[in-house]
């Protein structure tokens, strides 16, 4: 991702307003290692402001601070690139759109957005749990009233895409967006987060996290003080994926590993993450984003996230979008998943919901690692839908 | 078929003849049978599209999963649960019931909507509260530390059953008092002249006739407890419905309708159970409904409210004071999620939980008087039957009806029609249940002396039946309107586009992991089914 040297040279030249969650020293890292590479493009964007920033807006124009988020994790924005709403299709007509998952409400807000652009556009929205959508796709079948399915899952999506439900995306849609956030078509990702491992930065210190999630059952420091969600999808993704990548026996090896080892469960992988900055425990395994958000209502919460390196503990996952084959207005689906991919809406995934954004030229919030300085394994996200071997796995291990 | 009628009250005799003429006897009583097994047909369909999903399965497999030692596990925790809930709601609901409506105890209307209230609370919410207070890092745990007290751990088996049944023992409460209303005080009084002591009275008189109200109310508990996720979910206690909630997460539809029959099956062997153990309900004693005081408790009048107010404590205000907490401490974290709380979700929820208590207690008259009046194979048939949607996780029949809404009624797919009709089969035991049992309350000889002075058996019916079935009738419709208030999983599935109910709100916030705003929809939910319980109760007093 080349895109990434600008946007870090951006962060290094504006250092004091840049970087509130303090990773200075890697920032430093970035700025020696692109300044050669990108000239003065972030110095422009430092001396100017943001160039979509709200400075630069002139009457009529979707106005970019309404995508964007606020408080503590978004004090400053480096420059953004991406395709403006501006420059696409305008939407037009009644759109129904299945949510699935819990990030409905700000989705919710985004559709909104979206609604107070274009007077002629509703969005029909009906919020489901993720895979709750996705079998209730699978059971309406051809008959399904709805036109786009928009999941924080991408094995929801790869559930409804395997029966046939979905439409091929044309280029122009998915084009902005990695290969491997589309892999087949069938979808597009719109928001990633990244498998972390949130720590209690009272009880430990980043070097003694273990790098490889393998190594997490024998870590000293870390016996009887993890936390994890077993009932929780995102976590069934990742053994999912651990699964996938180093085989049953090794997955349930390190299970029962972990059990040895002593670890606590909890309903969801925000309790986690608050579990840890309450130092009840002292890491566990959780989305990163649960973590952005418990910093963001106590921004001394001595909490911070480590990322382990091309294993399943590093794996990035995606909620997408899918245009659904039965739908009777094919041309507003497509245009409306556009839309989710403009730079707008992906400004606002980074700062309001703490997403890495899937579109290279708008970097994540929060002090995190851009998404290429993470090191996720090679996979294909539609594997994750097979969930059922991971269950019985889980179950035979007595995890579940 | 006056045979029927013959068999109604057991006993036999002059009476059981006037009942097979005002009841069963004629097209009048064909139609009642009609409309009940029409009423259990409809209701019971849903399973029909569960049975048609597990033969996706293949027989070996679902045998094997259903026979699998998880499975069997979960069995034994999903029983230990039911029978732990059932007999502890039964320790805390007939006493309270019989303390409000048979004793004068002070400001006796006031504890009687504080003991039906906690109802109102859905129990997932109870269950956030308790962990909240209790749990590890715990509210209540922190506060008593510095002291010196160890609160012992909220999760697992004990904290299950606390939660579930704090939430539920209402309905114990809630038909137990319906039956105590109903029963004629007069043999009561009759037997203390003949020097029974209440206790004794209590035993051979009371007892006997409100048993059925007893365990209309227990089998409601048992089943409840046997289908609710929620609460069993946040308290990390293996049951059914944790493992099928596991499976339709994972895709795995067709191994969650083979547990979910399963599920279903344990919930017939309740019901033969209860009807087993089922008192003897032959004929009907009772005459005008009553409330009045055959209890003195004299010294021990105003010691007495120390029982309901303790009650009230753990089901009330904690976890309101919990929610209320959540609500002032929303600082930005718990004020995320854009999402405005509007009260319009209030009216919606209103309107619906009306519609679906006033279609509910309809259905469920012909289903009760039928089973009340009759004692054949269809009535008993027709009024088992109605419990099985009860018992069926809310996800699973909200499939079920995706199934046949997209397939056979296009028309009413995400409708209010089809959100209420999900709602009649999940909720319209609670109906039959208390309806029933006043209907056995019934005095045979009121109605016979109606007809001989010549009123039409629908005349009977109107003036002399319906009246005294009413506390019946009201307390299933409070029940089906504060159960659809905080129904989620249906009400997520079909609800129509654009319909957003607390709930809903609720749970979306919920989900995202803002709590804080949770508080406030919580807190109007319990507000408005609070009132509507005042309102409810408050009219079954002018009954008698």
């Amino acid at each position: 991702m080349t895109d990434g040297a600008p946007n870090s040279d951006a962060d290094a030249g504006c250092v004091g307003r840049a970087d509130p969650v303090g990773t200075v020293r890697r920032s430093r890292r970035r700025f020696l290692a692109a300044a050669g590479a990108a000239g003065t493009a972030g110095l422009a964007g430092c001396s100017s402001g943001s160039p979509f920033g709200s400075s630069t807006e002139t009457p009529g124009e979707v106005s970019f601070s309404d995508f964007r988020g606020s408080g503590p994790l978004v004090e400053s924005r480096p420059p953004l690139e991406g395709t403006r709403i501006e420059d696409l299709p305008e939407l037009s007509g009644e759109l129904d759109v299945y949510l699935g998952g819990g990030e409905s409400g700000l989705y919710r807000d985004l559709v909104s957005l979206f609604e107070g652009i274009y007077p002629d556009f509703t969005g029909r929205i009906r919020a489901y749990g993720a895979a709750e959508a996705a079998n209730t796709i699978v059971t309406e079948g051809e008959s399904t009233p709805a036109d786009v399915f928009w999941s924080v899952d991408a094995g929801s999506l790869g559930a409804v895409a395997a029966e046939g439900l979905t439409a091929t995306l044309p280029d122009e849609v998915v084009e902005p967006v990695p290969d491997t956030f589309h892999p087949d078509g069938q979808w597009v990702g719109t928001a990633g987060r990244a498998r972390a491992v949130p720590y209690n930065t009272d009880q430990l210190s980043a070097d003694q996290i273990p790098d490889t999630v393998m190594d997490f059952p024998g870590a000293a420091p870390l016996g009887g003080a993890m936390g994890w969600a077993p009932t929780y999808g995102a976590f069934q993704a990742f053994v999912t994926a651990m699964r996938v990548l180093v085989g049953r026996d090794r997955t349930e090896r390190w299970l029962r590993g972990m059990l040895d080892a002593g670890v606590s469960e909890y309903q969801d992988e925000f309790l986690v993450s608050n579990a840890v900055a309450e130092g009840e425990i002292a890491a566990g395994f959780a989305n990163h984003y649960y973590a952005l958000r418990v910093r963001s209502s106590r921004p001394d919460a001595p909490l911070d996230l480590a990322f382990t390196s091309g294993d399943a503990g590093a794996l990035i996952n995606v909620a997408g979008a899918a245009q659904l084959a039965p739908s009777d207005d094919e041309e507003l689906a497509r245009n409306f998943i556009r839309h989710l991919l403009s730079a707008e809406a992906q400004e606002f995934f980074a700062t309001r919901t703490y997403a890495y954004p899937t579109i290279p030229g708008i970097p994540p919030v929060g002090g995190l690692p851009t998404i290429d300085e993470l090191d996720p394994p090679e996979l294909d996200l539609t594997e994750l839908s097979d969930v059922q071997p991971t269950l019985e796995l889980l179950r035979e291990t007595g995890v579940l | 078929m006056p045979t029927d009628g013959d068999d109604a009250s057991g006993g036999g005799g002059v009476l059981a003849h006037r009942w097979g003429e005002e009841t069963a006897g004629g097209t009048a009583g064909l139609l009642l049978a009609a409309a009940a097994v029409a009423v259990a047909i409809a209701v019971l369909s849903p399973v029909l599209w569960l049975v048609l999903r597990a033969a996706e399965v293949g027989v070996v497999e679902a045998v094997a999963l259903a026979t699998s030692p998880t499975a069997l596990g979960v069995l034994v925790n999903s029983l230990l649960l039911v029978g732990l809930v059932t007999a502890a709601s039964l320790a805390l609901g007939v006493p309270l019931a019989v303390l409000t409506v048979q004793t004068d105890l002070p400001f006796g209307r006031f504890w009687t909507v504080v003991a039906a209230l906690p109802l109102v609370l859905p129990s997932y919410v109870g269950a956030f509260a308790y962990v909240s207070a209790f749990g590890p890092r715990g509210e209540l745990a922190d506060l008593l530390a510095p002291l010196g007290v160890r609160v012992p751990t909220i999760y697992g088996l004990e904290g299950t059953v606390l939660v579930l049944t704090l939430f539920v023992y209402p309905y114990v409460f809630l038909t137990t008092r319906a039956s105590l209303l109903s029963f004629d005080t007069a043999q009561l009084e009759a037997a203390r002249t003949l020097n029974h002591d209440y206790r004794s009275a209590f035993r051979r008189i009371v007892l006997p006739q409100i048993a059925p109200g007893v365990t209309a109310g227990a089998l409601l508990v048992a089943l409840y407890a046997l289908s609710d996720f929620g609460t069993p979910a946040i308290m990390q206690y293996d049951a059914f419905t944790r493992v099928i909630y596991v499976e339709l997460g994972a895709f795995g539809q067709g191994r969650a309708t083979v547990l979910a029959l399963e599920l279903l099956g344990v919930t017939a062997l309740v019901l033969a159970l209860e009807s087993r153990v089922g008192p003897d309900e032959s004929g009907g004693y009772g005459s005008a409904a009553s409330s009045s005081t055959v209890l003195e408790l004299g010294r021990l009048r105003w010691p007495a409210t120390l029982f309901p107010a303790a009650v009230a404590t753990f089901t009330l205000a904690l976890p309101v004071s919990i929610l209320a907490m959540w609500l002032l401490r929303s600082g930005p974290a718990y004020a995320g999620g854009g999402l405005a709380f509007e009260w319009s979700f209030g009216l919606n929820s209103v309107s619906a939980s009306l519609l679906a208590a006033a279609a509910t207690v309809v259905l469920a008259l012909p289903v009760a008087y039928y089973a009340g009046r009759s004692d054949s194979v269809a009535a008993r048939l027709a009024e088992r039957s109605t419990y099985v949607g009860y018992a069926m996780p809310g996800v699973v029949l909200a499939l079920a009806l995706v199934f046949f809404g997209t397939r056979y009624a296009p028309g009413l797919y995400q409708t209010l029609p089809l959100l209420v009709f999900a709602y009649v089969v999940r909720f319209l035991p609670q109906a039959v249940g208390t309806t029933r049992s006043s209907v056995l309350g019934v005095d045979a000889d009121l109605v016979g002396a109606a007809r001989t002075l010549g009123e039409p058996p629908r005349g009977a019916f109107r003036r002399v039946t319906l009246p005294l079935i009413a506390p019946g009738l009201v307390a299933g419709a409070t029940l089906v309107f504060l159960t659809t208030m905080k129904e989620l999983p249906a009400t997520l599935v079909l609800h129509p586009t654009g319909f957003t109910t607390l709930v809903t709100y609720i749970w979306r916030v919920q989900e995202a992991g803002y709590y804080g705003r949770a508080a406030l929809p919580a807190l109007a939910l319990v507000a408005v089914s609070g009132l509507s319980m005042v309102l409810l109760l408050r009219q079954e007093g002018t009954d008698g």
